[in-house]
């Protein structure tokens, strides 16, 4: 009995709601053709070089490669079910790059967070002087694209020609950044320097968007920059912080071209260290449906790790 | 409103159709493809353009001195070195592959795998070719056959560059054999625990390949109607230990990447006393260090125990591709661009080629004393390397994968963990695996 009175409450609202501004459009004459004008710019790009790769990936990881006699044969393509999924599930070099990704992401991932967000919380305090050369400052590595600051670094890196390691080895250390157990760090140091100034900037415009009177009402309770910092900035930029870290995540399962980069001088980066490297080495190797089930996979992965996450942390930070 | 609705639906129905007629497009070209039959060799009527695709500097300025020519046989040049065998690939999916493109020698069979080449064996040009280039670079482009799928373009015949004056200071001559550069390096070592005799670049499965192939390494054959996998065959295992115990020991350093600023950076600064190196390697040292010249000497690669086979590192060749429309004419510009001395001199210097063509080895270039290497006739050792090469040797259809295995699992080794004898059995199952991914029948071999 309730439901039906909710249902046809909600269905009154509905039908009577829109009425008003239907006339508007009408009246004003924006017609089905300038609707599809607007939408095309969209659509079109959006349909061709988004949903289109997406399905062809798709319907390739479903397929399977045959051959038809000789040495060299004449190959063609198959449905094979889940048959690329399944190799891809036993692949051990496959979950041990989403392994090594993972450490990678829980380590790094909080680290830069954290930094981005001590630093947005100082460019916002009245405390800094020159405000705008430090915001420029922190977000110009953001500028640089992210091959070239991956080969800057692995100059800084590299014993034959690094300053750094000239001087740790004269005060006695043994620098190896590029060793088997260092070289993942030395990229997620190269991550971290390139986006910490990116996501502190999204930290940051949140923060310049609280009403000042908070901040006095909360000085007249008696709190100081620091509990403002921590008792009131922080919570409510909660959301920015979520956004920056569902990016990151996203960022950290897709890494690829510092890990590349440094895999030119270092040998301790294999050329399955990723998952994205893995899919890019197995497609070059010509298994284009072994790849595609791959990268359908680590989409899967980013897909329930992000939602995940911010179904996990949509109610505290408010979304 | 309702008419915008159904618009909209319309256009999104259309998208999706125009994406499945895409996806139909790309699935229908995987079956196109019939085996590579000889085709007709037919000249054409009037004017021919031909496509050519490589990744050589300067191979326009060779092009252009063709067109001006032959106006009838106009070439167009693309240089794609920045992804060569993904352009490569791409193109023959969607049908749209070049009449002619440079396929280096350990991507031919896996090229044929995907049905790339076209034989021009029916053209009697291309047949009668065979006489002009060194013996195993024409049996690595007809596969060992009857069949001609490419013509040889360059090669890297191996050889040992040595800093002749590092080694006279420390009392040592040129080792002839393998045992002699071992104990050399012990020496070298001792003396100076900052000079090691060379380095092993585990990323770098094509140099590795060389040194197997050296030693007679047969790491693929076919019989039976199947692919025999013997990458980790005693051959092969016998070079893998070598250098194990060289890197155990510490002569050799893992640390450099073959080609690098820091592996430039290590020579510079006179850490290493020797290279092991293909014949297009002596530019880099003559331009990347020039204070260094007339301090290195090039001679042969050391020997297993005397026998005098040399092994091939890089090199190129320039394959016919399937679809191409022209076959006479792509024969006749493949011909002279890797035979006449005029186009190999160009090549040469431009291009920095060694050539693959037996009258490139004569080049007034290639005859000279080389100024930054004391004006020794370096060429002559490179030459002898590449008449010392195996011509039995062959490439696997995977060869890239099972490269990439290799590389990871050398440098695994060389980290500390597992051999380069264990790194042979991984590539040896990477090869199966990956041929099987492929369905390509094959079986670990004897």
């Amino acid at each position: 009995m309730t439901a039906v009175t909710v249902t046809e409450t909600r269905a009154k609202r509905v039908v009577a709601a829109p009425r008003a501004p239907r006339r508007r459009l009408s009246g004003g004459g924006v017609g089905a053709g300038t609707i599809i004008a607007f939408l095309t710019p969209f659509f079109l790009p959006f349909v061709l070089f988004y949903l289109v790769p997406v399905g062809y990936a798709i319907w390739q990881s479903f397929r399977v490669v045959r051959r038809n006699g000789g040495q060299y044969g004449t190959s063609y393509t198959t449905f094979g079910g889940f048959d690329q999924y399944s190799q891809v599930l036993h692949n051990h070099e496959f979950w041990s790059s989403i392994g090594r990704i993972g450490l990678f992401g829980i380590v790094q991932v909080p680290v830069m967070l954290f930094v981005a967000l001590v630093m947005a919380l100082l460019l916002d305090t009245p405390l800094l002087k020159v405000k705008s050369f430090f915001r420029i400052a922190a977000f110009m590595p953001y500028a640089v694209p992210g091959v070239i600051a991956a080969i800057m670094w692995s100059y800084l890196y590299s014993p034959q020609l690094s300053p750094v390691v000239d001087i740790l080895k004269h005060l006695g250390l043994q620098p190896n950044f590029l060793g088997p157990g260092a070289v993942l760090w030395s990229a997620a140091n190269v991550s971290t320097w390139l986006w910490t100034g990116y996501n502190m900037l999204i930290m940051f415009s949140a923060l310049q968007a609280i009403p000042q009177e908070l901040y006095e009402a909360a000085k007249l309770d008696g709190a100081g920059n620091w509990t403002i910092a921590w008792r009131i900035k922080v919570p409510i930029i909660a959301p920015s912080i979520v956004l920056t870290t569902v990016f990151s995540i996203i960022g950290t399962l897709q890494l690829y071209a510092e890990p590349a980069v440094l895999r030119q001088i270092s040998s301790n980066i294999s050329s399955t260290f990723t998952p994205n490297m893995l899919a890019y080495a197995v497609a070059s190797g010509n298994n284009y449906q072994q790849a595609a089930a791959i990268s359908v996979v680590i989409a899967l992965i980013t897909f329930v790790l992000s939602f995940g996450f911010m179904r996990l942390t949509s109610k505290k930070a408010g979304l | 409103m309702r008419n915008t609705a159904t618009r909209v639906r319309l256009t999104a129905v259309v998208a999706a159709a125009a994406s499945i007629a895409v996806l139909a497009g790309c699935s229908s070209s995987g079956h196109s493809g019939s085996s590579a039959s000889a085709s007709s060799c037919e000249p054409a009527k009037g004017k021919v353009t031909l496509q050519y695709w490589n990744t050589v500097p300067g191979m326009d300025k060779v092009v252009a001195l063709w067109n001006k020519q032959n106006p009838d046989i106009q070439v167009q040049t693309k240089n794609i070195s920045n992804d060569q065998y993904g352009t490569i690939s791409n193109a023959l999916k969607a049908g749209t592959a070049p009449d002619l493109a440079q396929v280096g020698y350990d991507e031919l069979p896996n090229l044929r795998t995907q049905n790339a080449f076209v034989d021009a064996s029916a053209c009697s040009a291309a047949t009668a070719a065979k006489s002009q280039f060194v013996p195993w670079t024409w049996s690595q482009a007809s596969f060992g056959g009857t069949g001609v799928f490419a013509f040889p373009q360059d090669t890297g015949p191996m050889a040992l560059y040595v800093r002749s004056d590092i080694f006279k200071q420390h009392g040592l001559t040129p080792p002839k054999t393998w045992d002699e550069y071992a104990a050399d390096a012990q020496k070298l070592h001792a003396a100076d625990p900052g000079l090691t005799m060379t380095f092993f670049d585990p990323n770098n499965a094509e140099w590795f390949n060389g040194l197997l192939w050296q030693n007679s390494a047969q790491m693929y054959s076919y019989s039976g109607n199947e692919w025999h996998v013997t990458v980790a065959s005693d051959q092969s295992k016998q070079v893998a230990d070598y250098w194990q115990k060289l890197i155990d020991a510490k002569l050799v350093r893992t640390d450099l990447a073959n080609g690098s600023t820091q592996m430039y950076a290590a020579y510079q600064k006179n850490q290493i006393a020797s290279y092991v190196g293909a014949a297009w390697g002596y530019s880099m040292f003559r331009d990347n260090l020039p204070s260094q010249a007339g301090k290195w000497s090039i001679v042969p690669m050391p020997t297993w125990g005397g026998n005098s086979a040399s092994g091939d590192w890089g090199g190129s060749t320039v394959a016919f591709m399937k679809g191409s429309k022209h076959l006479y004419e792509s024969v006749k510009f493949n011909t002279w661009l890797n035979t006449d001395p005029q186009a190999l001199a160009l090549e040469n210097s431009l291009g920095g080629l060694y050539p693959a063509a037996t009258a490139g080895l004569k080049l007034p270039a290639l005859s000279q004393g080389v100024p930054y290497y004391n004006n020794e006739k370096i060429f002559d050792v490179f030459a002898d390397s590449s008449r010392n090469i195996d011509t039995n040797f062959a490439w696997g259809p995977t060869q890239k994968t099972v490269n990439l295995s290799l590389q990871d699992a050398m440098a695994k080794a060389a980290a500390g963990s597992g051999t380069l004898t264990g790194a042979l059995s991984t590539a040896q199952s990477t090869a199966l695996k990956s041929m099987k991914d492929l369905a390509i029948p094959a079986a670990a071999g004897k």
